[in-house]
């Protein structure tokens, strides 16, 4: 029983990182998906998140507002507003005007643009660690109360049933919207899209916008659970949820949400039943036989050479 | 068209080396070498602060025999990487004493860069013993070792008779030689640690290791690492309900972990440098401190300013400003200074440097334990 209740609690620490990963993780596949490159600037669009929800959760704590849904609500908001402008002007600025070049071009590009906004917030906001206020504490437990409890806080529920709301509301919008159809036809291909008449570069700056505002959520999120925020805080993220995104399939949006799911549990079980050392080691281990043995990820398709 | 290219150069340097040689002549130049930004720049500006007071006052009183000190600050970040390409930069400025690095994986590789060059190397905080096991002979320090925090950290935690002890450090030089010595001493003492185990620094997610040390029913924790981290551990298992009591070395005791933690730093336990500004001897030091608006009482700002008073110290006991002669009289007499007398032995140890218990409140201040 005991042993049972232990895993389920790693099963829940995995879950709740991994719902997570997944929500930065769409920003990397869509934008794969749609003109081919990786967007390594997305961790920061992430991190600049979670520092405008700190920013707005305390500039409404001095106004007095205490009401929490409200707070959350506005802070969301801000980062959301933020964030995607954020990528929608990183889209302007670096990878518009090197679009159709050579493939290494916009990459380094987008490096570029990564060192560029982490050192904009390293002097805007200086470089130490900001705590996040606790503003979601409490949660339910389980088990007996003398011996291992397994217990789900309010905040992993919180971020459990925010992702899913993001999801659902993504692939409703991908499946079923005039623009969510436009994105499926230029991803499938640019060039005949635009004969066809569709405006490939309001498509194209839509999905730095929608892969930039789930960053956002996935940064406020992830800044209130871990407690706080550091220039540094997009560098890891965006490289799980690169992982995770290649993991499972780049430019697949389902393969991406599983890849992120993947990957968190992975991490917990490992620091859970290994030791936390080797967390990093079990889940880039995990992408290499994966892409060894399925090289276009777990729901990836396999591309068809175009003649 | 080459060799022509080649001759202006040699003449650049030529004439950079022969300005850099009149300014060394009219002054004596002293590197401040820490982080200025970066995960753990809130200790640089303890090391800054007191170097730059030092300076401050000892030109003020005539410089050293006669020379002023100058100070060139430059920033590591904390990183070995950036550490050997700032120790580079001073050496190539003609600078003969530093006083850092900060982090001991920082002053590791820069001090075999000091070594070669013969430039004299005091740190105010490093406290891997390693530093000074390979037998340099201009490397110093003005901080004890982490071989004589560690013990007391030990024997401190296996007084309190624990039941199980929870080992956490961040795998770098400092935290792992630190949990190394702590993990030992307790080892020595009859107590059963649980687990011994590494996290990676930068780390955000602590969940599972908290579940863990939940599951092993823990009493005791020790992290062995910096602020940042622990500050997330204490705050992420106040959440998880663990109940333990958290200990860690002086790279934790800063305000910034009540910043981080919040109300779960209350009660944290902390091996420091005894309270230098608390001494009645510092007390017009510390006024000094007062009066430009900086606070001495970090660990590393007297010892950042003991720092620099030894190299005027010593500089002046061996008549002259060659660092092989300076390291000499170091080792050969004692000082006077605001963290005591201090006296080195072959390796550049202080013979004697003590560490004190304190617990830390969730205002940021911290009471002496015993």
């Amino acid at each position: 029983m005991q042993d049972l209740l232990y895993f389920l609690q790693q099963l829940i620490n995995g879950l709740t990182i991994g719902s997570a990963y997944a929500l930065i993780a769409i920003g990397y596949t869509m934008v794969y998906g749609i003109i081919g490159m990786i967007n390594f600037a997305h961790g920061e669009i992430y991190m600049i998140g979670a520092y405008t929800a700190l920013i707005t959760i305390t500039g409404l704590a001095s106004l007095g507002v205490a009401w929490l849904p409200l707070i959350l609500i506005v802070a969301l908001i801000c980062a959301v507003l933020v964030s995607s402008s954020m990528g929608w002007a990183v889209e302007r600025v670096a990878y518009r005007p090197v679009r159709g070049r050579h493939r290494l071009i916009p990459l380094i590009s987008a490096i570029g643009m990564s060192i560029f906004l982490q050192n904009y917030v390293h002097l805007a906001q200086g470089s130490r660690n900001i705590g996040f206020p606790a503003l979601i504490q409490g949660g339910f437990q389980f088990g007996d109360p003398d011996s291992f409890q397994t217990s789900i806080s309010y905040m992993q529920i919180t971020i459990f049933i925010t992702t899913l709301i993001c999801m659902t509301a993504l692939s409703l919008f991908i499946s079923r919207s005039r623009i969510g159809r436009a994105c499926r036809a230029v991803s499938q291909d640019l060039g005949m899209a635009n004969l066809l008449g569709i405006d490939t570069n309001r498509i194209i700056s839509a999905t730095f916008i929608i892969g930039a505002s789930l960053a956002a959520v996935a940064g406020l999120l992830l800044g209130m659970y871990y407690g706080s925020v550091d220039p540094l805080f997009g560098f890891i993220a965006g490289l799980k949820a690169f992982t995770a995104a290649v993991l499972g399939g780049i430019g697949s949006i389902p393969g991406a949400m599983l890849g992120g799911l993947i990957l968190g549990v992975s991490e917990s079980m490992t620091s859970g039943y290994l030791s936390g050392e080797y967390k990093d080691v079990v889940s880039f281990g995990l992408l290499i036989l994966i892409l060894l043995f399925k090289p276009t990820g777990l729901l990836g398709k396999p591309e068809v050479e175009k003649i | 068209m080459r060799t022509s290219v080649k001759k202006l150069a040699a003449a650049v340097g030529a004439s950079v080396a022969v300005m850099a040689a009149g300014q060394v002549a009219a002054e004596i130049k002293i590197g401040i070498a820490g982080p200025m930004t970066g995960p753990v720049a809130q200790y640089g500006d303890m090391q800054f602060s007191g170097a730059r007071m030092a300076i401050e006052q000892i030109n003020a009183n005539g410089g050293v025999d006669g020379e002023m000190l100058e100070a060139v600050e430059v920033d590591d970040v904390c990183d070995p990487k950036q550490a050997v390409t700032v120790a580079n930069r001073l050496v190539n400025e003609g600078v003969q004493y530093v006083v850092g690095h900060l982090c001991s994986s920082s002053t590791q590789p820069a001090s075999d860069i000091y070594e070669d060059e013969g430039v004299l190397m005091i740190t105010p905080a490093s406290t891997s013993p390693d530093i000074t096991e390979r037998g340099y002979e201009l490397v110093f320090r003005t901080i004890g070792l982490d071989s004589m925090q560690g013990p007391v950290a030990g024997q401190h935690i296996a007084s309190l008779n624990p039941e199980r002890v929870a080992i956490v450090h961040d795998k770098q030089q400092y935290g792992e030689g630190i949990a190394t010595a702590v993990r030992d001493t307790l080892q020595a003492a009859g107590v059963e640690i649980a687990m011994f185990e590494g996290i990676t620094a930068g780390d955000k997610d602590f969940s599972s290791l908290i579940t863990k040390m939940k599951q092993a029913d823990v009493d005791y924790v020790y992290y062995g690492g910096y602020h940042p981290e622990l500050g997330l551990i204490l705050r992420q298992a106040r959440q998880a309900d663990l109940d333990a009591v958290f200990m860690g070395p002086e790279g934790v005791g800063n305000k910034d972990i009540n910043t981080i933690a919040g109300d779960a730093a209350e009660g944290l336990l902390v091996t420091l440098p005894p309270s230098f500004d608390q001494k009645e001897e510092n007390q017009a030091l510390v006024q000094a401190f007062n009066d430009k608006g900086e606070d001495p009482s970090g660990p590393f700002v007297l010892t950042s300013y003991t720092a620099v008073q030894l190299i005027a110290d010593g500089i002046a006991q061996a008549g002259s400003d060659d660092p092989m002669e300076v390291a000499a009289a170091l080792r050969a007499n004692s000082f006077n200074t605001p963290i005591g007398t201090v006296q080195y032995d072959d390796k550049g140890d202080m013979r004697s440097f003590e560490f004190v218990v304190y617990e830390w409140h969730s205002d940021g201040s911290k009471t002496p334990v015993n």
